[in-house]
């Protein structure tokens, strides 16, 4: 398909007197895997939704598979796979059965859709549920069966809304598996998340937002690189004040949270030696993180 | 598109859905309908109409008889389009789950109401069962009220629809039924006629949907035939198309923000 999968310029929504979502633009190309990171409230969910057509843009263009969402999102939807934050799974319904009905609600043909069914049961390792009720599921078994309803029809592209909150770590290393597989298949995929680690292996590029907007975008190794450097050196306990003076003269800048100093070094030359030659040894050596990164953009206090 | 939330064929698979869910208790349902109907045909045909007197040659209980399938209709129509509906919309998220697939609000209502009606109709056939077992069928034309229940059925069920789209709780549902359905219920001749009460009651009546669909039923039910059919049934069509097109809006403003 030629283009871009999201084409989205400066796209905007307001509940009230809350911008939601203030001037975004995202392309997105196809085979990629974008992830959108940021805190609670950062308007991610409701970008989610605009690429759907269940929240409408108060401005801006939005066109999704090469079509204009605000007129054609019936059919955008025909070619794209969601998977909800919250669970939309049918409760009244089986396992089996909330793949069949689903499967109709694309007006896939029968046989072709038990096939498919057939085959997701088995790639979401839930062939042995087929005939529970959805109450009996563990969270990982929801998960699981939600991204298997959202890939019934073959979709093009896949979005996801943190599909891994509150997973515990085995659920959660399954669904990472399996999305990666599908990238490997050639799907692009949007996803959301608070896992920044599993976002910067699994995704080409990832865009952080707060307030609405994108505060950066682009591949997570390079973005750290940029923003935050190579190493982070982790000190507890207080530091002096000639100490901080020490390392002008190193390509270092510093930052104290409570009770640690961190150091975000760019080249990391001389940094180990000169805390040794300070006596400091209690320092923790490790490669700058996209959490890093998280943390510096959007600041310390806590979201709700 | 001009209209991207209108209705499709695609509704049909929403009806498939509900169709799906009702296989795992349909058999206590349709138990549960009969048994209930036999309670008031007895209770109010036979109990309390040994006191009334046969109006136009006809007994009480024949006389109720067709009130009694068309209200079946409405309650049960009513009941499936505001509680269930409720709890689909707005609980269960499955209107949400099915607007992430390629179907459209119109879809989603047009899916409900038909099976609001269809399961209306399931019930007002059992109640048509029990009145003809009880030897009250006047007319083999009795079983041309079913089409004419499933028109009302889904009238009611999109005014329903439109309860639903205002509702913020299911206490909202105490007053759409006090409100609406009771005196809908007591004032379209369903139990007793209509004519010979205060003339503003005669009036009322005659601006109330169900009072319609009882005429229509009871000319049927008694005489094979209906005075003004053409009449009572532009009056049910009209408000049918009336209160879909108000559901499918309304319903859309509560789905997409």
């Amino acid at each position: 398909m030629p283009g871009f999968v999201i084409d989205a310029r400066g796209i905007e929504k307001s509940f009230g007197t809350l911008k939601a979502v203030d001037g975004v633009s995202l392309q997105v190309k196809p085979g990629e895997c974008f992830g959108i990171l940021g805190p609670n409230g950062a308007g991610k969910t409701t970008t989610i939704k605009m690429l759907h057509g269940a929240v409408e843009s108060d401005s801006g263009t939005l066109r999704v598979l090469g079509r204009d969402v605000a007129t054609q999102s019936r059919l955008i939807r025909a070619q794209m796979g969601i998977v909800s934050q919250e669970d939309t799974l049918d409760r009244d319904l089986t396992v089996y059965e909330n793949l069949w009905v689903y499967a109709g609600f694309f007006s896939i043909p029968k046989k072709a859709s038990l096939t498919r069914i057939e085959y997701l049961l088995d790639f979401m390792q839930l062939r042995e549920k087929w005939d529970s009720q959805i109450k009996t599921l563990s969270g990982g078994m929801k998960r699981r069966l939600h991204i298997a309803r959202a890939l019934i029809h073959e979709p093009k592209f896949l979005i996801l809304d943190e599909p891994t909150t509150g997973l515990d770590p085995q659920a959660r290393h399954l669904v990472w598996q399996r999305l990666r597989e599908l990238k490997a298949q050639g799907l692009t995929i949007l996803l959301t998340t608070h896992y920044m680690e599993e976002a910067a292996q699994m995704c080409d590029r990832i865009g952080i937002m707060d307030g609405g907007k994108f505060l950066v975008e682009g591949p997570p190794q390079t973005l750290v690189q940029e923003k935050v450097g190579d190493e982070v050196y982790e000190l507890k306990g207080g530091a002096s004040i000639e100490f901080l003076d020490s390392l002008q003269g190193l390509s270092v800048t510093t930052e104290i949270v409570a009770d640690i100093l961190y150091l975000y070094s760019r080249n990391g030359m001389g940094i180990m030696e000169h805390l040794i030659s300070f006596g400091r040894k209690d320092f923790l050596r490790r490669p700058a993180t996209l959490e890093d990164l998280f943390l510096k953009l959007t600041g310390r206090e806590l979201r709700d | 598109m001009l209209f991207p939330q209108a209705p499709s064929h695609r509704a049909f698979r929403v009806w498939v859905r509900h169709l799906v869910y009702y296989r795992s208790f349909y058999l206590a349902e349709w138990a549960g309908n009969l048994g209930e109907h036999i309670l008031w045909l007895v209770a109010f045909g036979y109990g309390l109409g040994r006191f009334v007197p046969n109006l136009d040659g006809i007994s009480y209980a024949q006389f109720i008889g067709p009130g009694l399938m068309v209200s079946v209709a409405m309650w049960n129509a009513t009941y499936e389009s505001t509680y269930g509906a409720y709890s689909r919309m707005r609980i269960q998220n499955i209107y949400e789950s099915m607007l992430m697939a390629p179907l459209t609000v119109g879809d989603i209502v047009l899916g409900d109401l038909l099976w609001c009606a269809s399961r209306a109709l399931i019930g007002s056939t059992l109640m048509l069962v029990v009145l003809s077992l009880f030897g009250l069928v006047g007319s083999w034309w009795a079983v041309a009220i079913l089409p004419i229940l499933f028109i009302e059925a889904v009238m009611f069920a999109a005014l329903g629809l439109i309860a639903t789209s205002l509702a913020h709780s299911f206490s909202f549902f105490n007053f759409y039924f006090s409100a609406i359905v009771m005196p809908m219920f007591f004032f379209a001749g369903t139990l007793f006629p209509i004519k010979g009460l205060p003339i503003w009651v005669e009036r009322l009546s005659e601006a109330l949907p169900l009072t319609h669909a009882v005429r229509i039923s009871r000319g049927l039910f008694i005489y094979g035939h209906v005075e003004n059919f053409i009449w009572h049934f532009s009056f049910l069509l009209g408000f049918t198309f009336l209160f879909l097109t108000v559901a499918c809006v309304l319903v859309s403003r509560r789905m997409v923000e």
